[in-house]
């Protein structure tokens, strides 16, 4: 067989220009620390790494949004601590206003405080978070506890509630609205209020008596709505929870998919840089050998 | 002619021989790294006998011929290695440039344009009546479309300028018949004398497989020399020393893009634009009118998918002014490069399902930004994510092949020019040893040459 110069030379070249694209793919990957950034790198990695990217903008907005509702939820169960607060005040002075040996004008001065308490509960019941009323139903652009002639008032929401979407199909109330509390379908506490004004006013001792029944109902009915908006609290927490470790997961596998194994990579470029010197030097080697060197 | 003057003779037959020789063998060295240069050599003859007595006597040597080694065999193989080199070559250069369609490992990409178009709308779910939430989802909906408008005119920018490569390529098969044409009539001329034009044939060899690496070709030999060839099934592009030209036509159904057709100087050109079936035009239509297209579809598929399932949804919703049945995007615009938003004015949002529950109401909202989720019919129940990350991963599947059959073909390609070095190759250290050999030769018959002239001396002197 007979082997020609340009044998010699074109394989050697093919090999090392092989050799030295390799050593760029590696030298590549180690200075991006990352694998596949086309698809043509490994295109079911990018396919997947672009889902997965998807799921993570996901996760990253559930979390975004379980924050604003926790927001929500939690001035919600804030005011309605503050409004217990304030009926357990209302019921100590009907007890005291019921009693025989209160006068007339104690139940006056009593009805003061107890008009005081009235507007402070009204007050809570237009709780707003950024702007937004928490207690209308959807209504949040008004007020929806107003006091219209006297002492009535007036709901101006709806019963509309709103969630927001917390997973995949998964949604969590956010909002209860002032009509299931204040004025739901047990009792009405701004009713009962007015009632026991006029009574109070009125000196009327029988009227104040009944009202007692009322703001008891009241009350539970206020603490429903607080363990239900307690729940959803403890929902959006644990969903938090899951979400954080969602993200976790599905960050380790986009790296997992993306990024240079660094290791691999350093050990991969050592290994071309030995074949890219084994060719080198055969190349002068050949010239060694050559005939020419020893015509002189 | 025998006695001494038979021996200047042959004295000086050997000179002349080997200065041939030696040409020869400068001819070869000179030509060392001469792509497609066969190696040469010269074939060495004695001359024809004298009769005489005793016997018949030599009269030297000659040289009777320059023969060009080749193998035709690895020339024909080196032809269609060409045909398929310049195919994978154009095509993967082509599709990495379409690849860049596809920047989203830095997040730039369409699919996080995707993700931040469902995540605003999210947000709108979230606080419906919060007026900044919708001025972000209406930037980031115009993001989106952006994103797919800018798509679309890169893919057609780049099908325009595949379609001047095309054209380029067009060109460069036309000179290359054209001279192999001329390099047909000059080699039928110089070897009807009984010369042969071998560096002429190196010549026309490497043109043919230039011409290769552009378009599938067949090519076959006549008795004069001379070769035809053929393109496409069976058009004649050189006979003898008359050439045929392709010509690029646009293509109206095709966007105006070129299709290659046949100019066989008679009657209507044919169209051979499918039926090329290797070479660099190849790679380059294909490139331009199935890889190209075929992201375009899909493009415009998601686009459409996208338009019509936002719009019937945001059409049941109401706006924080009331307003229902109100599209999103353009209805009209349902491809990458016309779609875009229908909305302006963010108060006309529908993040509500009932004109009663503005502002705080979000069911409709919710249901929109959950569509990022949904299986879409019109995707092949896949999700808008799911199906991108499909049409991302077989592109990316496309264009490695492409690289591994254009890393296989490089190999292929190796290994054939050693094959064709092996026989047609320059070896140097042959030719060292040949140029000292012919040289020694050369010597001795000067040497033959002074000897004679002394014998003749020595008679001379003898007269006197």
């Amino acid at each position: 067989m007979r082997v020609a110069d340009q044998q010699m030379y074109g394989t050697l070249l093919g090999n090392l220009q092989r050799s030295r694209l390799q050593m760029l793919t590696s030298q590549e990957q180690i200075s991006s620390q990352k694998r596949v950034t086309n698809p043509s790198d490994d295109p079911s990695a990018f396919g997947q790494i672009v889902l997965d990217k998807s799921a993570l903008s996901q996760t990253t907005q559930w979390i975004r949004s379980i924050n604003f509702g926790t927001a929500r939820v939690d001035a919600a169960d804030h005011a309605l601590g503050q409004v217990q607060n304030l009926i357990t005040r209302v019921r100590e002075l009907t007890v005291q206003a019921s009693s025989d040996t209160t006068s007339a004008e104690g139940r006056q001065s009593i009805a003061k405080e107890v008009r005081q308490l009235q507007r402070q509960l009204v007050q809570l019941g237009n709780t707003e978070v950024a702007g937004q009323a928490i207690f209308g139903g959807t209504k949040t652009d008004v007020n929806p506890y107003t006091i219209t002639a006297g002492d009535t008032v007036a709901y101006q929401g709806n019963s509309e509630t709103q969630s927001i979407a917390v997973g995949e199909n998964q949604t969590v109330q956010i909002l209860v609205p002032g009509s299931s509390i204040f004025t739901g379908s047990t009792t009405n506490l701004f009713d009962s209020l007015r009632d026991l004004l006029t009574a109070l006013e009125g000196n009327n001792r029988s009227g104040i008596q009944a009202e007692l029944g009322n703001l008891d109902l009241a009350t539970a009915q206020i603490s429903d709505a607080q363990g239900t908006i307690g729940a959803l609290a403890n929902r959006l927490q644990v969903t938090h929870d899951a979400l954080d470790t969602a993200t976790l997961t599905i960050t380790k596998s986009i790296s997992d998919n993306q990024d240079a194994d660094l290791a691999t990579a350093i050990t991969q470029l050592r290994l071309q840089e030995v074949a890219v010197q084994a060719a080198s030097q055969t190349f002068t080697k050949i010239f060694d050998t050559s005939l020419i060197n020893y015509l002189r | 002619m025998s006695g001494l003057n038979g021996i200047f003779g042959i004295g000086s037959n050997a000179l002349a021989a080997y200065q041939r020789a030696l040409a020869v063998t400068g001819q070869n060295i000179a030509n060392v790294n001469t792509p497609g240069y066969s190696r040469q050599e010269i074939i060495l003859n004695e001359a024809l006998p004298e009769n005489g007595r005793p016997g018949q006597i030599g009269t030297g040597v000659e040289a009777s011929e320059i023969r060009r080694s080749v193998d035709t065999f690895v020339e024909q193989q080196l032809l269609s290695s060409n045909e398929r080199l310049g195919q994978f070559g154009a095509a993967q250069k082509s599709l990495s440039k379409i690849q860049l369609l596809f920047n989203d490992s830095n997040d730039q990409g369409i699919a996080a344009g995707l993700n931040e178009f469902f995540k605003a709308w999210q947000d709108v779910a979230t606080n419906p009546a919060d007026l900044t939430a919708r001025t972000v989802l209406l930037s980031k909906a115009d993001g989106v479309t952006t994103l797919l408008n800018q798509g679309a005119s890169q893919l057609s920018t780049q099908r325009i300028s595949l379609d001047g490569q095309v054209q380029n390529g067009i060109n460069d098969v036309n000179a290359l018949a054209s001279k192999i044409a001329d390099l047909n009539s000059q080699i039928k001329l110089i070897e009807v004398s009984g010369q042969q034009a071998n560096d002429l044939r190196d010549q026309r060899g490497r043109f043919l497989n230039d011409l290769a690496g552009l378009v599938d070709i067949s090519s076959i030999e006549d008795a004069t020399g001379q070769v035809t060839v053929f393109v496409g099934i069976g058009q004649l592009l050189v006979t003898e020393q008359k050439a045929y030209e392709l010509t690029g036509v646009a293509n109206v159904a095709n966007n105006g893009l070129l299709d290659v057709r046949y100019d066989g100087g008679t009657g209507p050109n044919t169209d051979i634009t499918s039926v090329i079936g290797s070479g660099r035009l190849k790679g380059l239509i294909d490139a331009r009118d199935t890889t190209a297209v075929g992201l375009q579809t899909s493009l415009n598929t998601l686009t459409s998918e996208l338009v019509s399932q936002v719009n019937a949804q945001h059409r049941l919703g109401y706006g924080l002014d009331g307003s229902t049945t109100q599209d999103f995007f353009e209805a009209t615009g349902t491809t990458a490069s016309t779609i875009s938003l229908a909305l302006s004015d963010r108060q006309k949002i529908a993040a509500s399902s009932t004109a009663a529950g503005v502002p705080g109401n979000n069911v409709n909202a919710l249901a929109l930004s959950s569509l990022q989720t949904a299986s879409v019919a019109g995707l092949g129940n896949t999700t808008f994510q799911g199906y991108y990350s499909a049409m991302a991963g077989s592109f990316g599947a496309t264009i490695q092949g492409v690289t591994r059959d254009l890393q296989g073909q490089e190999i292929l390609h190796d290994q054939l020019l050693a094959h064709r070095a092996e026989v047609a190759g320059v070896s140097m250290d042959e030719e060292l040893i040949n140029l000292l050999k012919y040289q020694r030769a050369f010597e001795a018959a000067s040497k033959l040459i002074t000897t004679s002239d002394e014998m003749l001396q020595t008679i001379l002197t003898l007269k006197r």
